[in-house]
């Protein structure tokens, strides 16, 4: 847990920092008065580091991931809800009654 | 719909508390929300809680839910004493409450007084024509008093009425299949899966309807059925795969006269052999042999 948080703030990190330099790389780009085409490869290459580390720190901060098919072996349905509104008390335990002492109050 | 987890859960936390290692009010509460009927249990552990002062004040407002769940529980292991002291109990909380005069009138049912609890039950619905817990305990005093038809009858006309009940649906088929009026059961349990397609017991149910109506069509939408059970259950339901299995050699049985290119194939049952055997090997080497030599003259007699 804790490896994996360090890492994504470690990526987020990264991004802000590829960030600024793309806008310190336009206002100078504004200086010089050239076009805008794309940010530096160096910044592109952090942009992707970044976005490595923050994808890794995103899958295995949460934890263990919940199935979702309705047949995986966790999910499958395996006995409905017996139907307690139409329960009835004249089964045959009734010749077994629960034996222990009554209630204090 | 009780789910694999679920039932773990429910069955360890049962293996915990019969051990002594506490945990009785988590146990209670999901027994409550998957609606199991542990009767037994229920009352057992209960009891435990609801005599200990510190434990009922640690639960906190949710005595009174305990308080109903554990009458239900006393009337059912026909502990009516234990029953009559807690409805008692929650008639001095709630003195104007419809759920605690439900219970009194189900209490009156468990002690056998039908009258009674018939006259409860139309005074109730008096106040509240629409109430549909109400109907469905009349439905349920008319089975236990061995009215069945009278139980049919009831439960159609309040289906009229609240035609999406499942539970309702599922108790009509349930009859039905037990008077042996297998087309009528197989119409309910064709609403249930018209309205929950995705629970494959009621496919299951279907299924097995079918194969009991016989008929070479019957059989053919049964084979389908047990199909889409397998489907929905990732291939773990052990049922639905001898379902399969019967179904296919029922088929051939009946159609051994005609042309092979008449037949459709009906390719599943191998496979399903297959998959019995691996779970058999799995859950009960000692009976492999047994399950080979069922499959065996299963094959044999068509």
């Amino acid at each position: 847990m804790g490896a994996g948080f360090v890492v994504g703030v470690l990526g987020v990190l990264f991004l802000s920092h590829a960030a600024y330099s793309t806008i310190q790389y336009r206002s100078l780009l504004k200086i010089t008065e050239d076009e805008f085409t794309g940010p530096p490869i160096n910044v592109v290459m952090e942009l992707i580091a970044g976005l490595v580390l923050c994808m890794w720190a995103a899958l295995t901060v949460p934890g263990k991931f919940l199935s979702i098919l309705p047949q995986s072996d966790e999910n499958r349905v395996v006995a409905l809800p017996s139907n307690l509104d139409f329960m009835i008390f004249n089964h045959r335990g009734k010749a077994f009654p629960l034996s222990i002492d009554a209630k204090l109050k | 719909m009780v789910s694999k987890t679920e039932e773990d859960q429910v069955n360890r936390l049962e293996s915990q508390v019969e051990n002594g290692g506490g945990g009785e009010w988590e146990y209670l509460c999901l027994v409550r929300k998957l609606k199991l009927r542990r009767s037994y249990n229920v009352l057992k552990y209960g009891l435990s809680i609801l005599n200990d002062p510190k434990k009922r004040s640690a639960i906190g407002p949710e005595e009174w839910t305990l308080y109903e769940q554990v009458a239900a529980a006393a009337m059912d292991c026909q502990r009516l004493d234990l029953a009559k002291d807690y409805v008692k109990v929650l008639l001095e909380k709630f003195p104007e409450s419809k759920r605690v005069g439900r219970l009194e009138a189900m209490l009156l049912e468990a002690m056998g007084l039908w009258e009674e609890a018939e006259k409860a039950y139309s005074s109730l619905l008096e106040d509240n024509e629409l109430d549909p817990v109400i109907h469905k305990r009349r439905v349920a005093m008319a089975k236990a008093q061995g009215n069945i038809s009278g139980a049919i009858e009831w439960l159609n006309k309040y289906l009229e009425i609240f035609m999406v009940d499942h539970d309702a649906w599922r108790e009509l088929a349930e009859i039905y299949v037990s008077l042996q009026m297998y087309k009528q059961a197989a119409f309910c349990y064709e609403e249930l899966i018209l309205s929950q397609p995705t629970i494959p017991l009621y496919h299951l149910a279907y299924a097995d309807v079918l194969y009991t109506l016989g008929g070479l069509e019957n059989l053919h939408m049964a084979y389908k059925y047990y199909a889409s059970t397998i489907d929905l259950t990732g291939g773990k339901h052990t049922r639905a795969l001898f379902g399969i299995c019967l179904c296919t050699s029922a088929i051939d049985q009946l159609t051994r006269g005609r042309n092979k290119d008449d037949k459709e194939n009906l390719q599943l049952a191998p496979l399903s052999a297959l998959a019995l055997g691996k779970d058999y090997k799995q859950r009960a080497p000692n009976k492999v042999s047994m399950l080979a030599s069922t499959l065996r003259s299963l094959k044999l007699s068509s």
